[in-house]
């Protein structure tokens, strides 16, 4: 990773991420490599310094009508947040804060205890559509909620300073707390109808158990998160296998790096 | 001190005041930033009732620093998670939000504003200005800066670099003045 030529080109890119204008994959990279190099730290802070500043010349002067509008609507929704409430997604947020959790079946019960056999029909009906719905953005909220927060972890243990790195054939194994990540830039395409395949050692074990598989983007960039706890690791390694994985490495791999 | 890192903690002890403070003086920023990425006034206005929501219900999110470029970069972030929605933009990072040792921002935002910027931006030759600023409020890839302006890649790099270089300096010296 820290090879000169290499090294010239992730400096250039440097200012594309404190910009905010690279990929998600090449954005990890870059992280990495600003972690593990001074003089790239040093100019990321000071350009980052510089395109957070053009957020200022953004900002506009708001009509006082939609100011007072604004914040009205704003102060409304304050005020029914009791102190401790997460944050309601947009859908939830259309409906009124006391028809939501435990409330909504309270609420539905009182309301069709009330009406005619032939509306009580109805409103059973529409109500056990809306609950699916919300129980179907629900998941989804949740699932989105995932997926960043892990990308967020994810860049945090690759800046960390205090995460340990690796160098290895095309890249950089970094280690922080119980995780392990792969961050290549320069992967070769594994031949057709193969991938790579990570392995990994168990301290004071002779053999190497299998892990994920993966392949590089087309710029032969990619980041891969290892699903093993890491205090218990003693060495990676990573090998080209047919597609699908392989029980025990079938070819030669690429590297085996001791987690010293 | 960024008055914004003052009223964050007493909106983290849920002062509704410091709220409506806060509000008061961020929101044409939020606005701001909204309006100009997604190019419409209701979509900015909600993304101003999101943000200002995500700082009174998760004020713990702000963790140090410079309230400013932490709200703008919130704001930024809501703006292209609404212009993903519309599934024309592909998924781009915006840099961490990490408490970074020796940053900078923190010194030069509380001593900018909105015209300090625009006269630093407007001291870039034109071909600069234009990848920075459609990079930054456009949220799209270099490499869609570079079909978009139809720039080599290594160009779009080094007018970027080059860029936010000057604008670094300029700002410096502006606010130390």
């Amino acid at each position: 990773m820290n090879e000169p030529a290499n090294r010239a080109e992730l400096m250039e890119s440097v200012a594309l991420y404190a910009l905010g204008v690279l990929p998600r994959e090449e954005a990890a990279l870059i992280a990495a490599f600003i972690a593990n190099d001074l003089e790239a730290r040093r100019e990321y802070l000071d350009l980052r310094a510089a395109a957070d500043a053009l957020a200022h010349s953004a900002e506009e002067p708001v009509d006082s009508a939609t100011s007072s509008r604004m914040k009205e609507r704003l102060m409304a929704r304050v005020r029914a947040t009791p102190p401790g409430e997460t944050v309601r997604t947009r859908a939830q947020a259309a409906y009124p804060a006391w028809i939501w959790g435990s409330g909504l079946a309270t609420a539905a019960a009182v309301v069709i205890s009330v009406l005619t056999a032939a509306q009580d029909f109805n409103l059973r009906a529409d109500l056990r559509t809306a609950q699916s719905r919300i129980q179907v953005l629900s998941a989804q909220n949740r699932q989105i909620e995932r997926v960043a927060a892990q990308d967020r972890r994810t860049l945090t243990d690759l800046l960390a300073p205090d995460a340990k790195r690796y160098e290895v054939a095309a890249g950089t194994v970094v280690v922080r707390r119980d995780r392990i990540y792969f961050a290549f830039s320069k992967l070769p395409a594994p031949p057709k109808g193969h991938v790579y395949q990570a392995w990994t050692a168990a301290k004071g074990a002779p053999g190497m158990a299998p892990s994920v598989t993966f392949a590089p983007n087309a710029d032969g960039v990619a980041v891969v998160a290892l699903p093993v706890d890491a205090t218990r690791v003693g060495a990676v390694a990573v090998s080209v296998e047919p597609d699908g994985g392989s029980k025990a490495p079938t070819t030669t791999p690429t590297f085996v790096k001791p987690l010293t | 001190m960024d008055p914004g890192v003052r009223l964050m903690e007493r909106v983290a002890a849920r002062d509704v005041g410091a709220f409506e403070a806060l509000y008061d003086g961020y929101h044409r920023l939020v606005f701001g930033i909204g309006l100009r990425m997604l190019g419409d006034p209701a979509a900015a206005e909600d993304l101003t009732q999101t943000v200002f929501m995500k700082l009174w219900t998760a004020p713990e999110a702000f963790r140090g620093g410079s309230f400013v470029a932490w709200v703008s970069r919130v704001a930024r972030n809501r703006a292209l998670d609404v212009l993903r929605s519309k599934a024309v933009h592909p998924e781009i990072e915006i840099p961490a939000d990490l408490p970074l040792e020796g940053a900078l921002d923190d010194d030069v935002f509380s001593r900018l504003d909105a015209q300090r910027v625009r006269d630093a931006l407007s001291t870039l030759p034109p071909e600069q200005r234009a990848l920075i600023e459609l990079g930054f409020f456009g949220g799209v890839t270099h490499q869609e800066l570079a079909r978009r302006t139809d720039t080599p890649l290594g160009t779009v790099k080094t007018r970027i670099r080059s860029g936010l270089r000057r604008m670094r300096e300029t700002l410096g010296e502006r606010v130390s003045r």
